[in-house]
C-alpha cells in the first residue's frame, strides 16, 4: 500500500516553488531535481512567489530567507495565514537566529546555503512522502479534549479547529500514539522530518515549543508537552 | 544661562563678594556702635566716682553708689569682688561673665603686673579697683542694650548664622547638583555605550540646556549615532560577505553534482567537494568571529553552565562520529551547577571550539576530560587533552587568529580554520570571563575559562 503511494508520486511528479533571488541557482537545480520526479519552478521575488502560491498548484515551497523587497520571513508570515503548504528554508550558515525564527514562524525545515543538493533532494522527498503517507496510518486519536483525524488532518482541541503545519502535526500525531510515555528526540525527527537528529539541530525543539504554544492558546488545559532533559519529550494527560 | 562657565563664575563671585561684603559692613557697624556708646557715656566719670566712693567709705561705700545710680544712667555697671561675684549680688549676664574670665586669665599670665597702689587708671570698659581692706574688685561698664541695638542679641545672631549657612548651603549644592547629574548622566550613557547598548543617548535626559553641558550631550548623541551607524554596517557588511560569498559556493556545489551525475564519481569531485565545504566553515568562522566583535542587542541572561557544556559535549560527540573520529572519549561528570549571568550563545560556541580543539588533537583512543568547579565568586571550566600539548612559548599565542602551531604547521593536513581558539577567546571575554592555555597534568593541553558569578 505505501509502496503504491510513493510509485504514483514517482510518476505524477511533485510540483515544488523555490523562491530565490539566485537565478542560475535556480536554473541548476531545476536541471539536478528534474529525475527524481521533482518539478522546479523558480520565482525571483517574495511578490511573485505569493502570487504563484496562491494557484495552489505546488506541493512544497523553498524559500531563501534573503530576498530582495519583501524578506523570506515576510513571506512565510503572509503564507502561513493562508496555507498550511510544507516550506523548507534556505538559511545563512552561522545564523543561527534566523533558523530558528523560521521554524518559528511555521517552516517545516531548514537548510544552510551552500546545502549540498543530495540532502535538499532527501529532505523534499521525506517530506513530501510524510504528506503522502498522512492519509494511511491509523484511526482517530484522542487525549483529553484534543483529537486528531489523520485522514482529514484536522486537529480539534474542545470542538474546535487548531491550525497546525504538516511538522507540527506529525509530531502531535507521534506524541498522541504514545501519551505518556517519552518519545525521543530522534524519533520525532524521523516521523516529522524524515530526517536523523544532526549535531546542534534544535528544529524539533523549536517545533515543539510552536506546537505547545498553539495548544495552550486552544486552552487544552488537561494535556500538556513535558521535556524530559536529554531524553525527548511525552504528552502528558492532565487531571 | 547659557554659559556654564558664567554659570560657575557667577555663582562663586557673588558668594565670595556677599560674604565678605556682610562680614565688613557688620563689624563695622558693630564695632562703631561700640565705639560710639562708649564714647558717649563718660566712662571716666564713672570710673572716678567709684574710686572715690570705695577709698573714701570702702565696700559699703561702694554698693551704696551702685546701688544709687540712676535708672537711666547710660552705662551698666557691674561690680564683681575677688569670688567672681557682682556686690550687689545681681546676674552677671554670660557675656560680662566671659570677659570676666578672659581678664582673669590675662592677670595671671602676665606675671609681674603689678597693680598701681592708687586707683587712678586709664579709662576704659574693664578696671579693677583695690578697697582699702586690699580687697579686689573688677568694675565692668557696659553699654546697655539699647545702646547699640537688639540685632546682634545672641537670638538673632544664631538665627542669622542658621540663616547663613541655609542660603550658602543651598546655593553650592545647587551648583554642584548642576555640574555633577550631567556627569553622573553621561558615565551611565558611556557604561551603556561600553557594554553594547548603541542606542543610548543623553541629550533627551538633560532638558533644554544650552550651555557647555547641553552642547556636549549633543556631541556625545552624534558620536553614538556615528557608532551605531559604523556597528550596524558592520554587521551588514559581514551578511553581505556572507551572502555574497556563499552565493558562488552554493552554485559550485550544484553544479558539482551535476557534474558528478554526468562523468561519474570522480575522486577529484570528491576533492572539490571537500575544499568547497572547507572554504564555507572558514567563512562561517570568520562571520561568527567578527559577529562577536560586533556588540548585538542580545542581553546577558542567566545561564546554568552544567547544563551548557553537557549540551556542548553531546553535540561535539556526535558531530566526532559522523567526522569519522570515534576512538576519542569526551569524558564529563558535573558535580555542580553553577550559573553564570552571560550570553549563552557565544559560551556555546566558546566551550565547542575548546572541546573541538581538544578532540581532533587527541590521540587515538584519548580521554579528553572536562571539569566544572565552583567557588565563591567564579566558575571553571577545564578541559584536558590527551594530544602532545604545545611548547611553552607558544601557549599565549595559540589564541591568535589563524596562528597554527610549530607542530601543526609542520603536518600536510590541517584540521580545523585556525579560529577555533581565537573565537572560543572572544566569546568568553564578551562574557567577561578569562581563558588560558596551560600543560596538562598527562602531557596534553589543558585550557582553563575562569567566568564571573
Amino acid at each position: 500500500m505505501t509502496h503504491d503511494v510513493i510509485m504514483n508520486n514517482a510518476n505524477a511528479a511533485a510540483n515544488i516553488l523555490i523562491i530565490d533571488d539566485d537565478r542560475e541557482l535556480g536554473e541548476m537545480l531545476r536541471d539536478f531535481l528534474a529525475p527524481d520526479h521533482l518539478a522546479l519552478t523558480a520565482c525571483l521575488n517574495g511578490e511573485d512567489g505569493l502570487k504563484k502560491l496562491d494557484t495552489g498548484n505546488y506541493e512544497l515551497l523553498i524559500l531563501d530567507i534573503m530576498l530582495p523587497g519583501i524578506s523570506g520571513l515576510d513571506v512565510l508570515k503572509r503564507l502561513r495565514q493562508q496555507s498550511d503548504i510544507p516550506v523548507i528554508m534556505l538559511t545563512a550558515r552561522g545564523d543561527d537566529i534566523d533558523r530558528i525564527i523560521g521554524l518559528e514562524f511555521g517552516a517545516d525545515d531548514y537548510l544552510a546555503k551552500p546545502f549540498n543538493p543530495r540532502e535538499l533532494a532527501a529532505r523534499i522527498k521525506a517530506i513530501l512522502r510524510r504528506a503522502s503517507h498522512g492519509n494511511q496510518r491509523s484511526g482517530r486519536l484522542e487525549l483529553g479534549t484534543i483529537a486528531l483525524d489523520p485522514r482529514t488532518h484536522r486537529v480539534t482541541v474542545d470542538g474546535t479547529a487548531l491550525r497546525l503545519t504538516g511538522t507540527e502535526f506529525e509530531i502531535l500525531r507521534c506524541l498522541l500514539e504514545t501519551p505518556g510515555e517519552v518519545v525521543s528526540k530522534d524519533q520525532l525527527n524521523e516521523r516529522a522530518l524524515g530526517r536523523r537528529l544532526l549535531p546542534y539541530d534544535r528544529s524539533i525543539d523549536t517545533h515543539i515549543s510552536n506546537l505547545r504554544g498553539k495548544l495552550e492558546q486552544a486552552g487544552s488545559a488537561n494535556a500538556s508537552i513535558q521535556n524530559q532533559r536529554g531524553i525527548g519529550y511525552m504528552l502528558i494527560p492532565g487531571n | 544661562m547659557r554659559s556654564l562657565l558664567v554659570r560657575i563664575f557667577l555663582s562663586f563671585w557673588l558668594i565670595i563678594a556677599i560674604t565678605i561684603g556682610f562680614a565688613a559692613l557688620g563689624g563695622y557697624y558693630y564695632s562703631e556702635r561700640i565705639r560710639q556708646a562708649i564714647d558717649d557715656y563718660e566712662i571716666s566719670d564713672t570710673v572716678i566716682a567709684a574710686s572715690t566712693a570705695l577709698d573714701t567709705e570702702g565696700r559699703p561705700g561702694l554698693e551704696l553708689w551702685l546701688k544709687d545710680l540712676p535708672a537711666q544712667y547710660p552705662v551698666t555697671v557691674f561690680v564683681i569682688d575677688q569670688a567672681g561675684i557682682d556686690i550687689l549680688r545681681r546676674h552677671v549676664p554670660p557675656r560680662v561673665a566671659r570677659m570676666l574670665r578672659r581678664f582673669a586669665q590675662h592677670r595671671n599670665s602676665s606675671t609681674g603686673h603689678r597693680r598701681e597702689p592708687r586707683n587712678l587708671r586709664p579709662a576704659r570698659p574693664l578696671t579693677q579697683l583695690v578697697g582699702p581692706d586690699e580687697e579686689v574688685y573688677t568694675l565692668f561698664v557696659v553699654p546697655k542694650r539699647s545702646a547699640y541695638g537688639e540685632w546682634l542679641n545672641e537670638q538673632t545672631k544664631s538665627l542669622m548664622l542658621l540663616l547663613a549657612i541655609l542660603v550658602s548651603a543651598s546655593v553650592s549644592y545647587a551648583l554642584a547638583r548642576a555640574i555633577t547629574r550631567p556627569v553622573h548622566r553621561f558615565r551611565q550613557a558611556t557604561v551603556s555605550i561600553a557594554e553594547g547598548d548603541l542606542e543610548t543617548r543623553v541629550a533627551d535626559s538633560m532638558g533644554r540646556r544650552r550651555d557647555e553641558i547641553g552642547l556636549l550631550a549633543r556631541d556625545f548623541d552624534s558620536m553614538a549615532d556615528k557608532l551605531q551607524h559604523a556597528s550596524e554596517q558592520q554587521i551588514e557588511l559581514s551578511r553581505n560577505i556572507s551572502h555574497e560569498l556563499r552565493s558562488p559556493l552554493a552554485r559550485l556545489r550544484v553544479a558539482l553534482e551535476l557534474a558528478r551525475r554526468q562523468a561519474g564519481n570522480l575522486t577529484e569531485f570528491t576533492r572539490i567537494e571537500t575544499e568547497a565545504q572547507r572554504l564555507d566553515s572558514l567563512i562561517g568562522q570568520i562571520l561568527s568571529y567578527s559577529r562577536l566583535e560586533t556588540r548585538d542587542h542580545e542581553a546577558a541572561e542567566p545561564v546554568n553552565l552544567a547544563e551548557l557544556v553537557q549540551d556542548v559535549v553531546e553535540n561535539v560527540r556526535f558531530e566526532c562520529r559522523s567526522d569519522g573520529i570515534d576512538d576519542v572519549t569526551v569524558q564529563f561528570d558535573p558535580t555542580c551547577e553553577p550559573i553564570v549571568r552571560g550570553f549563552a550563545g557565544a559560551l556555546g560556541s566558546a566551550m565547542e571550539n575548546v572541546l573541538r580543539n581538544a578532540v581532533y588533537h587527541s590521540p587515538s583512543g584519548g580521554t579528553v576530560t572536562v571539569q566544572l568547579d565552583q567557588s565563591a565568586d567564579q566558575a571553571s571550566i577545564t578541559v584536558e587533552d590527551q594530544g602532545n600539548g604545545i611548547p611553552d612559548d607558544e601557549l599565549d599565542i595559540i589564541f591568535a587568529p589563524f596562528y597554527r602551531t610549530r607542530d601543526a604547521a609542520t603536518k600536510a593536513s590541517s584540521q580545523g580554520t585556525g579560529l577555533g581558539l581565537a573565537i572560543a577567546k572572544r566569546a568568553i571575554l564578551k562574557n567577561k570571563g578569562t581563558i588560558k592555555a596551560s600543560h596538562a597534568s598527562k602531557g596534553g593541553l589543558r585550557i582553563e575559562i575562569r567566568l564571573p558569578i
